[in-house]
């Protein structure tokens, strides 16, 4: 089913270095491990999907897949803990409130 | 005549799919160059999720591209083989796009908390629309 030949696994894997970069680069802008973590499950995903484009293979679509997933659970992760650490802020909850 | 249908149909195949790669490739570059540059920049955490979510449409419309090559390979898919990859594709292209799209719509949301006044955005209404 290669309709396209070689050519999106080299774009692929040229997105997943752009990936890392980016990655390295939010880590040190911001010094905020969940974001730059966020930045690049972000890009691999377009590497991922780049991937899929050229060659569907079992493994391709589940590295796809499960990148999608981890992004999923660590940003479920990541909404809980800062909702715990809101409520355990009365500044940051009256804030909620008021804005709601 | 079967077999002009089926060059039609791989020469459409891999047009479509070519557009998609090229949306998702022009995404991440884009995206990239933005990252780097409000890294450079120093612009605060804030300034990531608005790349963020210009990313996410763009490998939500690359996603769209992909599924529609799908559609056109039932077109002439020969083997049940084939079918059952196909169908494993598509089911799976079909899933990342539901989760990207809510997860666009759910940090749409996070930004409009954010900056208080909830800012109107005109993709808002064809997204919704198009909820797969």
């Amino acid at each position: 089913m290669t309709s396209l030949g070689a050519v999106p696994g080299l774009l692929a894997l040229a997105v997943s270095g752009l990936a890392l970069v980016a990655g390295t680069v939010a880590l040190a802008a911001t010094r905020r491990p969940a974001l730059a973590l966020a930045v690049l499950l972000d890009l691999l995903l377009a590497a991922g999907l780049l991937r899929l484009a050229a060659e569907p293979t079992w493994t391709s679509l589940g590295t796809a897949a499960a990148i999608v997933a981890l992004r999923r659970l660590i940003g479920a992760g990541l909404r809980a803990g800062g909702r715990t650490l809101a409520s355990a802020a009365p500044r940051a909850v009256r804030q909620e409130n008021s804005a709601l | 005549m079967e077999e002009l249908l089926a060059d039609v149909v791989g020469v459409l195949v891999t047009v479509v799919e070519a557009c998609g790669a090229a949306v998702i490739l022009i995404g991440a570059v884009w995206a990239f160059v933005r990252f780097v540059w409000v890294g450079v920049r120093r612009g605060g955490s804030h300034a990531f999720v608005p790349v963020r979510l210009t990313l996410g449409r763009f490998l939500a419309l690359g996603l769209e591209f992909q599924l529609a090559s799908d559609v056109l390979r039932t077109a002439v898919a020969p083997s049940f083989r084939e079918l059952g990859q196909l169908a494993a594709v598509a089911a799976i292209r079909t899933a990342l796009n539901y989760f990207l799209s809510r997860e666009i719509a759910e940090e749409r949301r996070q930004v409009a908390e954010e900056t208080g006044a909830p800012a109107p955005d005109p993709a808002s209404a064809e997204h919704r629309g198009r909820g797969v």
